[in-house]
């Protein structure tokens, strides 16, 4: 039997050319959170972002709510960014909302890989699909 | 508005007849395909078997991922474990994908171990007991001060408490 399981799911939209919004979904035995937020392509920057805690472990858990805006203006490009996430939204706030928004980072160069394949096999359904994702690799360092 | 990207990530752990935890983790999402499967040997929580397979378009500097995270058998989940594992994975050149599938893996074994406890204090309806049970659950786990908001110097729940 599986005594803990946990899913995190995250989801990219591409509302306009210049931003990715990241809905964020972890759900385990114990917490049920989740997060929307807006990334400007090109340097990483938070936008925009919000949060829900659908279940925690004690009363003071939804005070964490309030603190993810620290995270409007952090970069998820820097160096150190998801240090800096968990420190200033997991430390002062929640860990396991950090941990979303840290995947969602984590996913930002996939999701724009994902973009251009998606578009370039549009042009060319033949494309050679390793081939152009090493190129893309190669060429967004 | 459709999505152009989705990624799903799954972390199980599944107590064996033998005593030992088995713990799967699996990442698949538009371009990669990861799965992981680590057996854990208590009471020393010992990562006694490690193997990865990684499909779809890996990274390029994953490609010798089986083979490295062979590297982790025989490292205990406990202090240090961060550190040893982002010697082994990350870095310049490094598969930080190993590194999170093992920092997760190490994560969900803990909260395994904690479940039952938080669920034996669901059973608790008053405030002020639940209250001092949590207040004696962070005298006995004093890392866990200052880890998050409910345990923050202003926080009620520190109001009080004797460490």
């Amino acid at each position: 039997m599986i005594t803990f399981n946990r899913s995190q799911v995250i989801g990219a939209e591409f509302p306009d050319g210049e931003t990715v919004r990241f809905n964020g979904i972890q759900e385990d035995h114990i917490y049920g959170m989740e997060i929307q937020m807006d990334i400007r392509i090109y340097d990483g920057e938070i936008l925009k972002i919000d949060g829900n805690m659908k279940r925690y472990t004690n009363f003071v858990c939804p005070s964490a709510i309030p603190v993810l805006q620290k995270a409007v203006g952090m970069s998820l490009k820097n160096d150190g960014w998801d240090k800096q996430v968990m420190r200033e939204i997991g430390r002062k706030g929640c860990e396991h909302f950090a941990e979303i928004i840290i995947e969602c980072g984590r996913c930002l160069r996939q999701a724009l890989m994902s973009r251009d394949l998606t578009a370039a096999l549009s042009e060319d359904p033949g494309l050679d699909q390793g081939q152009y994702l090493k190129n893309w690799e190669e060429t967004h360092p | 508005m459709t999505l152009r990207f989705l990624r799903n990530k799954l972390v199980e752990v599944e107590p064996c007849s033998d005593g030992t935890l088995d713990v799967f983790w699996r990442l698949t999402d538009d371009l990669l395909k990861v799965d992981a499967r680590l057996k854990i040997q208590p009471p020393e929580l010992e990562i006694t078997e490690a193997e990865v397979r990684m499909d779809r378009f890996p990274p390029s500097v994953c490609q010798s991922a089986p083979e490295l995270f062979e590297d982790i058998e025989g490292v205990t989940i406990g202090p240090g474990l961060r550190k040893i594992v982002h010697g082994l994975f990350s870095g310049p050149g490094g598969c930080s994908i190993l590194a999170d599938a093992v920092l997760e893996s190490a994560n969900a074994v803990i909260l395994h171990f904690t479940r039952p406890a938080i669920q034996a204090g669901e059973s608790v309806t008053d405030d002020e007991e639940k209250l001092a049970n949590t207040r004696a659950m962070l005298s006995a786990n004093p890392r866990l001060i200052r880890s998050c908001v409910a345990f923050q110097d202003d926080s009620p729940i520190m109001q009080g408490i004797e460490l």
